[in-house]
């Protein structure tokens, strides 16, 4: 009996180990390339990086691939106007942005899939709402388009549907990304057990050298 | 003692025992819950709160709310068709608009019967027939 006890909390603390040093994935298609390496051909796998971006947030600053640079951050898609999972985000986007209020490396981007409604003095009103002034917290607008295909290159489904409510439709992921811009998570933002989990990949991810 | 008295013995005494057990093990567990509370949690709190405390400016709390206490006729209207008016709840003015839920007039009358109870604290049960009655005035 003792001995089953010992060899499972031993197990517990051993599964622990291994989780603490574990690396997050890195998704999307990789890319292959042919290099020179002393004078030979060899195939390189490059990572599947986030294509450069440029929009306006609610203080009307210029948010781009730059404002990101070196840090790690988490995008998620929303719109103002959304009566259906978005509140719900918001609250969990929340306790994001209260654990890392401090911290320079880490930024949030919510990009408005209504961006033509969505002008920066409603983006303004409704961070206002949240009860937050925040230069870590972008909200974006911008050429819809553009936002519509980034959302792709995010790997997230974003869509405009007369018949959803609010006339769009997105899911409610919170995406996380790495220095380098690649996709390193993705987590249900409308769920409190999968935004912990992003909490804590979060830390490991802010642990992870930034060798470039 | 004879099999007639075992019997006896059982039927008077730990039959009810089991019985009381095992509604005490239903209720310690949570099996039985009121129906309003089940369908608030599932389809009103990921935005209201399972305390009804709301979400900052966004979403107004129901937890003491004056707007509905003094609007109680409408909110059968407010679940059916949803809200597209700007509603002040502690003086805080929200104007988000709140979506229609696809709920009987059954699950209607439960969950204003769970609200009333937990968060305004207005003694008054409601019933169906009531919530029928009100959609057919609804604007
Ligand atoms: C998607 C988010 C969402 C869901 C789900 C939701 N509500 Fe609401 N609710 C709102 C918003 C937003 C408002 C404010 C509407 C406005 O500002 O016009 C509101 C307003 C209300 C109000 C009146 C204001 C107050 O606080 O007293 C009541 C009552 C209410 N909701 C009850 C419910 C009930 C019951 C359910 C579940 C059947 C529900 N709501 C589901 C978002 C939601």
């Amino acid at each position: 009996m003792r001995k089953t006890v010992l060899i499972t909390v031993l197990f517990c603390i051993a599964l622990q180990a291994c989780n603490w040093q574990s690396n997050l994935p890195v998704y999307g298609p990789k890319t292959a390339v042919t290099k020179t390496e002393n004078g030979k051909q060899v195939i390189d796998s490059l990572d599947y990086v986030l294509p450069p971006f440029q929009f306006v947030d609610q203080d009307s600053n210029v948010v781009n691939t730059s404002t990101v640079k070196g840090k790690i951050y988490v995008a998620d898609f929303f719109f103002t106007s959304c009566p259906s999972i978005c509140p719900k985000m918001m609250k969990e986007m929340l306790l994001v942005r209260d654990k890392y209020k401090d911290n320079k490396d880490v930024v949030i981007l919510s990009y408005s899939i209504d961006p033509v409604r969505d002008s920066v003095a409603r983006l303004k009103i409704y961070e206002t709402k949240l009860g937050i002034t925040s230069a870590q917290w972008h909200f974006l607008t911008g050429n819809k388009d553009s936002i519509y295909y980034l959302a792709n290159k995010y790997l997230v489904s974003a869509s405009e549907d007369p018949s959803a409510p609010g006339g769009h439709i997105h899911d409610g992921n919170f995406i996380l990304v790495d220095r380098k811009g690649r996709l390193r998570g993705y987590y249900d933002g409308t769920n409190e057990q999968s935004v912990q989990k992003l909490l804590s990949e979060m830390d490991i991810l802010l642990k992870e050298k930034n060798n470039e | 003692m004879s099999s007639k008295k075992i019997l006896q013995f059982i039927a008077r005494f730990a039959i009810p025992i089991i019985i009381i057990l095992f509604i005490y093990n239903i209720y310690s567990h949570g099996t039985i819950i009121h129906p309003g509370k089940a369908l608030f949690k599932a389809q009103c709190s990921q935005c209201h709160g399972e305390d009804g405390e709301g979400i900052k400016a966004l979403v107004p709390p129901l937890q003491n709310s004056d707007y509905a206490l003094r609007n109680l006729d409408s909110i059968p209207c407010w679940l059916k068709f949803g809200i597209n008016h700007p509603v002040i709840v502690h003086d805080t003015v929200y104007d988000q608009p709140m979506y229609p839920s696809e709920i009987d007039e059954v699950q209607t009358a439960n969950v204003i019967n769970f609200m009333n109870r937990e968060f305004f604290k207005y003694d008054r049960e409601v019933n169906p027939e009531w919530v029928k009655e009100k959609w057919k005035n609804c604007k």
